[in-house]
């Protein structure tokens, strides 16, 4: 996996997906019923499969659980979220 | 339980350091009306409520506040890099650096260390949604106040987006609120605690 500046688009396009889906779901929390949220939830959560993928193929690791493309410990070797790309 | 993914929720990157916008911003980490002390009510809370979709809301914000905890932590941490001795003599920062360096403690801007004496969980759904909308309110508050002494964009930006999401979650409580009156009879709501109460 690569560690360069020049992160491709799918490291935001998941950041993306994943705000649009906790505040979906936040929304769902109140409104169980709401069939156009619903669908929106189903929509984006199936995008979110195909860009949670190239995360993890060319961004790192998301979780713990995620497997390991090379055969070093990758979680720990990406930045952690809060260090500056100097 | 809780997953941790390595990422933060909005993006943080703060080009220059600032070691008193560091220590005003403490306050959303340790202070009153910050994100610790909003993800500890709404985490705390949840056990009592007896709806499950409001433990739902209580369950998921307390979550996404953890994550706010993280971004306000990240501010703090990028504003205090690389700071010299005549920064940090200069910046109000140096009462704080005698006993954390540029360690992140959580506090409020005053040095008052982070309590659950600003905090309740009663055991009551109808408090303690109340308790939650003033939570909202208050932190939104402090943002507000924040933006006043900021002009870093590199620093408004994420302060901007934590407040937003502020009122976010006021609006959410105040639907689970309503949620939970539709449990109850219309002519009293205050008859007894549905937590409790047989």
């Amino acid at each position: 996996m690569e560690m360069n500046n020049n992160k491709p688009s799918t490291c935001k396009r998941l950041k993306a997906l994943d705000f649009a889906i906790i505040e979906t779901g936040l929304f769902l929390n109140t409104h169980p019923t709401d069939a156009k949220a619903l669908a929106y939830f189903n929509k984006l959560n199936e995008e979110r499969k195909a860009a949670y993928d190239d995360y993890t193929e060319h961004c790192g690791p998301l979780t713990l659980f995620d497997d390991n493309t090379m055969s070093s410990w990758d979680w720990v070797k990406t930045p952690w979220p809060w260090e500056m790309e100097d | 339980m809780w997953i941790y993914e390595k990422k933060l929720e909005y993006p943080i990157k703060i080009k220059r350091p600032n070691a008193n916008l560091a220590r005003l911003i403490m306050s959303q980490l340790g202070g009153p009306d910050g994100e610790l002390g909003a993800s500890t009510r709404y985490l705390n809370q949840r056990y009592s409520m007896p709806y499950r979709e409001v433990q739902g809301t209580l369950t998921d914000v307390g979550t996404e506040e953890l994550a706010h905890m993280e971004m306000v932590g990240t501010i703090i941490h990028q504003l205090t890099r690389n700071l010299s001795i005549d920064e940090i003599k200069n910046s109000g920062f140096d009462a704080y650096f005698v006993d954390h360096t540029t360690g992140v403690w959580p506090s409020a801007a005053s040095g008052v260390p982070f309590s659950t004496n600003t905090l309740q969980s009663t055991g009551d759904p109808i408090t303690d949604l109340n308790e939650d909308l003033a939570a909202e309110m208050k932190a939104r508050t402090t943002y507000d106040n924040l933006l006043r002494l900021i002009d870093d964009p590199d620093v408004r930006d994420p302060i901007k987006f934590l407040r937003e999401r502020e009122i976010v979650h006021y609006q959410r409580f105040g639907e689970a609120l309503g949620q939970v009156r539709e449990h109850l009879d219309s002519k009293n709501f205050f008859a007894f605690n549905p937590a409790f109460d047989k």
